[in-house]
């Protein structure tokens, strides 16, 4: 049955006047069977059982992934959502935890949600197979009362990267399972890349040297999402040799994937949004079980809103099938969301990236992602989840009005031709390796000859810049951690400082967001909503974090206006390069938001001011003034210099990963053609992490360099008037507007001119070569 | 150049960002509501005097040498040496009476598993009045013989434990077992420390009774590197001759520290040790009297001790720190006033509630 109505909505796409034009292309996957695979020696008769009873047949992948971790191997799994990852290593850690009752496990997930999924998994295992593993969790929400007997009895414990950085200054109590340690599992690992990445391996290399002392020397599970440099990637977060498991054998039927464009007439009549719901409702009227995917938790809401309002006119019984899912959800409220769905109650759930991390529910007939998510990775992950066993499936993708998904919406070939993301981690960031390395003085006395392997290079100049501040001091035992506060507070993994906001309806807590957000969603007068359900700010609370609000039922929203500014605070060095002005130094990023926009539908019908204290963000920038013949030239030439320094700073933001060793999401960039008091025009590139963390930084020293590069980029990208490749930005705050090509290639060439000649292809020889 | 300037500047950058995470609070004089939430606190003007004090004495001994200011010796064993001073203190050692005692707790019929207070009064006037008469309960006779055993052969800590399940861990009843310890088999503790948990500890103060006088020793490390030498020394005195372990606060801080920085250090102890924690008996003695239960607070209200040129407990770190990075020794000598009238005030209240509960008047 589930067939036909998946044939008929893709029919429907093809035939509805209104659709049939939206539709630019649709992708067809063929069906594939699947492929077994053998071990090379029989399961444990336990687990044979559990197998037998699920009728669950091991695809090649899954006895690829066993066959190495019996023999001891690190591996690293690639398979694609819902392909039987969890299993593939669930089964050999069974295994060996019932060959060895004292063996330990440690599983990693960047959720508490995943967990909590996990959790459920490996107790419906150990019950059926007698498997006495114990598993439990143990994260900030675990009971001081509890925590003694997860560490004494748990054979697999189940924490997050947070977590594991807090408790290995405990290690004491944590002597026993530690020496124990066989299995360290990392799934969803791609979510460890850029600095996130780069501070998880190094609180790996924290733990491994722990390990080291307490005698064992685990064996890494790594599952993530495809990846273009999966072995590279898993060398580099843990510092051992990995095996490779990406021959998918798991079966899927035959997959649709469609490009669809509201604005394919270059206008739009309506927004992508209400695009978006009119398909999600279709499919839900069409009988398929269909998961909505949107950039913001309120669109996630906003969408759920109207498709209910639809279905009320017409289909009125599968109003209470559409629900909302996102991160700030209650435990609670996600697992009745979850089960409705596996009950097959609930037909539509529209969410955020909360979902896309892999969270149990099976996979459904029909995926709708609201807008290019940014990454190759994440669109594959999202619609993977489309596809029930060998079943047809659709996916589609509707785009948003910004050039970015504009230009794959022009070029299907482009966008289904792209390559995976490089994931990158980088060791060797001095700041990281310095705030671990005193983590690490403070868990144990740190030795030269044991502990120089797990922080590199920079351990000696590192070790010598911390002693000359007395932050460590030799002593007979080793280097002692001296500093005044506790090293693990002053280290953040990901930057972000924990403040929390409750919002409180009638003294019942809705949910929690951190401050960015509340300002952005939960400010005085905003239209919040929860599960579908109206609420209006009647008071935020700055002092004590809480924001009350009230049910309410109006037909409106609302939508922040922000400001973003930045001020040089202090210029640490200065040089010219080509005759152009350049800076590094100390710079305030403010972000204001200034008031909000009362809109109904996608009219807007009201603006109202606001007045909340800016959020100011301190970190470390470079910058320069582009030579002020260059306007000259790009005005007279027709071009738009704006859009042309905009263009520079995206083409610089692109490269600047290949170079420093981050992700994209680590830096921010701002331009402006008249800046400040001088009114020059400016580019700025900054680290996206309060305080600066170094990519400016490196980035700064190899100026000419990353000129270069980017002008190469720019020039040689055979696109006409930019496209994601060269000067489009996925994450672009002002949604990639202005930008100017021609103008940006004038700005980039000027920056690199008078230089010598060199030989292009050396330099991006280099350039990959240090990130493979 | 490069090679020598790359990584300047990151060492400053940990530093202040170590120093912005307070670990206490400044706040105005008086405001006792806000003395109730656990977060660490230092009263406005305390903390003011404190700065001015350690200015005065970065002043005062400027160029003074050790050995001018504190009379000591340096003390060597196996974890290389520190520095170990040594006095002298009157004290009003108090004895219990270890029969009332004793009675006391033979009466104590809700000590056996399975009598709450209900059955105890139910068992009372049936005429059970002790644990002996409980031998002849049909039900009751196992578990009040295995109290009876635990009194009879058992360690303190057994009977600690047991008195602890039974009734709770700051019972006046678990005081009284210390009376089943001579005076001599006591030992005081206190430490002083850069901060809470995982940093070196900087002083430790150790108090013992001999011819009723208490001797406290204080071990101190002139830099970080004596703490293992001096971590030893104290932990010599904790065993053999002194089983018996008292502390304030020691349950939660002075003990799980110890614990911390001798398996830092790879050396595991047995953590099995009868300890008595003045602060939990003072809490369930005078909670309702005084709104802050800290020492300096009680040693005022209770033994009516001033200090002198005090410092909070909370700002021991930087007056320490000032002295690593000065070479200055003025500031060392409140730490070490500040933790010997700790080691004393401890030994002082112990005994004043051991005489509260169970003197022999």
């Amino acid at each position: 049955m589930t067939i036909m109505a998946v044939a008929d909505i893709i029919g429907l796409l093809k035939q509805n006047p209104v659709y049939k034009k939206r539709v630019v292309h649709i992708d067809i996957t063929e069906s594939k069977q699947p492929q077994y695979g053998t071990l090379a020696a029989p399961l444990n008769e336990s687990i044979c059982r559990y197998l037998d009873q699920r009728k669950i047949h091991l695809y090649s992948h899954q006895c690829d992934a066993i066959n190495y971790i019996r023999e001891k191997k690190h591996i690293i799994i690639t398979t694609p959502t819902a392909s039987g990852k969890t299993l593939a290593f669930n089964i050999p850690v069974f295994e060996s935890l019932a060959i060895n009752p004292k063996a330990r496990a440690l599983y990693l997930y960047p959720t508490k949600a995943l967990s909590n999924d996990q959790l459920a998994t490996l107790e419906q295992m150990a019950h059926f197979t007698g498997i006495n593993v114990k598993p439990a969790i143990y994260d900030g929400d675990t009971p001081q009362s509890k925590r003694p007997a997860i560490r004494e009895n748990a054979h697999i414990v189940i924490s997050n990267p947070y977590e594991l950085h807090r408790v290995l200054s405990w290690h004491t109590k944590w002597s026993e399972f530690f020496s124990c340690l066989q299995f360290v599992v990392i799934d969803e690992a791609h979510r460890y890349r850029g600095v996130f990445g780069s501070n998880v391996a190094l609180l790996i290399r924290r733990l491994l040297r722990l390990c080291q002392y307490y005698g064992s020397d685990p064996q890494f599970i790594l599952s993530t999402a495809t990846l273009a440099n999966p072995l590279v990637f898993a060398e580099r977060l843990t510092s051992r040799s990995f095996e490779l498991v990406d021959d998918d054998g798991s079966p899927h039927g035959k997959k649709h994937f469609v490009l669809y464009n509201p604005f394919y007439d270059g206008i739009g009549e309506r927004s992508a949004h209400q695009e978006t719901k009119d398909l999600l409702v279709s499919c839900v009227r069409g009988d398929l079980q269909t998961l909505c995917f949107t950039g913001s938790r309120k669109m996630a809401e906003l969408i759920t809103v109207w498709a209910r309002d639809d279905l009320r006119h017409v289909t009125s019984c599968l109003v209470d099938a559409i629900a909302a899912y996102r991160a700030g959800y209650l435990l609670g409220e996600r697992r009745a969301i979850e089960k409705q769905l596996k009950d097959g109650l609930m037909k539509g759930v529209v969410s955020t990236n909360a979902l896309e991390l892999g969270i149990d529910i099976g996979s459904l007939d029909a995926v709708i992602i609201s807008g290019y998510p940014g990454t190759m990775m994440s669109t594959c992950q999202q619609a993977g989840r489309a596809g029930r066993k060998g079943e047809l499936s659709l996916a589609i993708l509707v785009a948003q009005a910004n050039p970015l998904d504009q230009y794959f919406m022009h070029h299907p070939d482009k966008f289904f031709a792209r390559s995976y993301e490089y994931a990158i981690v980088d060791t060797a960031n001095p700041y990281i390796v310095s705030g671990h390395m005193l983590c690490a003085a403070s868990e144990l006395p740190m030795n030269d000859l044991t502990d120089q392997k797990f922080f590199g290079d920079l351990y000696i100049p590192l070790q010598t810049e911390l002693a000359s501040q007395n932050l460590i001091r030799q002593t007979g035992h080793g280097w002692v951690y001296a500093g005044r506060g506790r090293t693990a507070d002053a280290v953040h993994l990901d930057g972000i400082p924990g403040e929390t906001f409750r919002i409180v309806c009638n003294g019942r807590l809705l949910e929690t967001m951190d401050r960015a957000q509340a300002y952005r969603e939960a400010h005085k007068g905003a239209i919040m909503l929860h599960q579908g359900e109206s609420y209006i700010v009647k008071e935020m609370d700055l002092e004590s974090h809480t924001i009350r609000v009230t049910e309410t039922d109006v037909d409106y929203y609302t939508q922040p206006l922000k400001d973003v500014s930045l001020a040089i605070l202090e210029v640490l060095e200065n040089c010219t390069i080509n005759g152009v002005k350049c800076a590094f130094g100390d710079v305030e990023v403010t972000e204001q938001y200034t008031g909000y926009k009362i809109k109904r539908k996608d009219t807007i019908i009201g603006v109202e001011v606001l007045a909340l204290p800016p959020l100011i963000f301190r970190t470390r920038a470079f910058w320069f003034v582009p030579l002020e013949n260059i306007e000259h030239k790009v005005t007279t030439a027709g071009f738009d210099f704006a859009g042309g320094l905009h263009g520079t700073e995206h083409a610089i933001i692109a490269l600047m990963p290949l170079h420093v060793m981050c992700d994209r999401w680590d830096i921010g960039g701002l331009s402006s053609p008249v800046y400040g008091e001088s009114g020059e025009p400016t580019v700025f590139i900054y680290d996206a992490y309060e305080g600066g963390i170094g990519l400016a930084e490196k980035a700064f020293e190899i100026l000419p360099k990353l000129f270069e590069t980017s002008y190469e980029l720019v020039r040689d990208c055979l696109c006409e008037e930019g496209c994601p490749s060269c000067i489009y930005s996925p994450k672009c705050g002002n949604d990639n507007q202005p930008l100017d090509k021609q103008a940006a290639e004038l700005i980039l060439k000027d920056l690199c001119e008078s230089r010598e000649k060199k030989d292009r292809t050396e330099i991006w020889d280099q350039c990959l070569k240090s990130i493979s | 150049m490069a090679a020598v300037n790359a990584h300047a500047g990151i060492g400053a950058l940990w530093q202040q960002r170590l120093e912005k995470l307070q670990e206490y609070e400044v706040i105005r004089d008086g405001n006792i509501f806000r003395t109730s939430f656990r977060n660490s606190y230092v009263f406005a003007s305390e903390y003011e005097q404190a700065r001015q004090y350690l200015d005065w004495l970065i002043t005062k001994y400027r160029n003074v040498p050790f050995t001018t200011i504190f009379s000591g010796n340096e003390l060597a064993n196996e974890g290389g040496v520190c520095f170990s001073l040594c006095s002298y203190h009157p004290t009003i050692v108090k004895t219990i009476d270890i029969e009332r005692f004793r009675s006391e707790i033979l009466t104590d019929l809700t000590l056996v598993l399975g009598i709450g207070e209900k059955i105890e009064r139910r068992l009372k006037n049936r005429g059970y009045q002790t644990l002996y008469d409980l031998l002849q309960h049909q039900k009751f006779r196992m578990p009040a013989r295995q109290v009876i055993e635990c009194l009879t052969y058992g360690n303190s800590i057994d009977l600690i434990n047991l008195i602890g399940r039974r009734r709770s861990r700051s019972h006046p009843r678990v005081l009284g077992t210390a009376g089943f310890h001579d005076p001599e088999e006591y030992v005081f503790l206190d430490i002083e420390t850069l901060g809470l948990f995982s940093r070196p500890i900087i002083l430790f103060g150790v108090g013992t009774i001999e011819n009723k006088r208490l001797i406290v020793h204080q071990y101190l490390l002139r830099d970080i590197d004596e703490e293992q030498a001096a971590l030893i020394a104290t932990i010599e005195q904790m065993s053999g001759d002194h089983p018996a372990l008292i502390t304030f606060n020691g349950k939660s801080f002075d003990f799980p520290y110890l614990q911390d920085r001798l398996a830092y250090y790879g050396m595991n102890r047995n953590s099995q040790i009868p300890h008595f924690d003045v602060l939990q008996f003072s809490r369930s003695r005078w909670r309702d009297e005084f709104h802050s239960l800290r020492l300096c607070m009680l040693e005022k209200e209770i033994l009516g001790i001033n200090r002198e040129n005090d410092i909070p407990g909370q700002m021991v770190p930087e007056f320490y720190e000032t002295y690593l990075h000065t070479n200055n020794c003025g500031p060392l000598i409140p730490i070490i006033e500040h933790n010997k009238q700790d080691v004393v005030s401890l030994a002082l209240l112990f005994f004043r509630l051991l005489n509260d509960y169970y003197g022999c008047c």
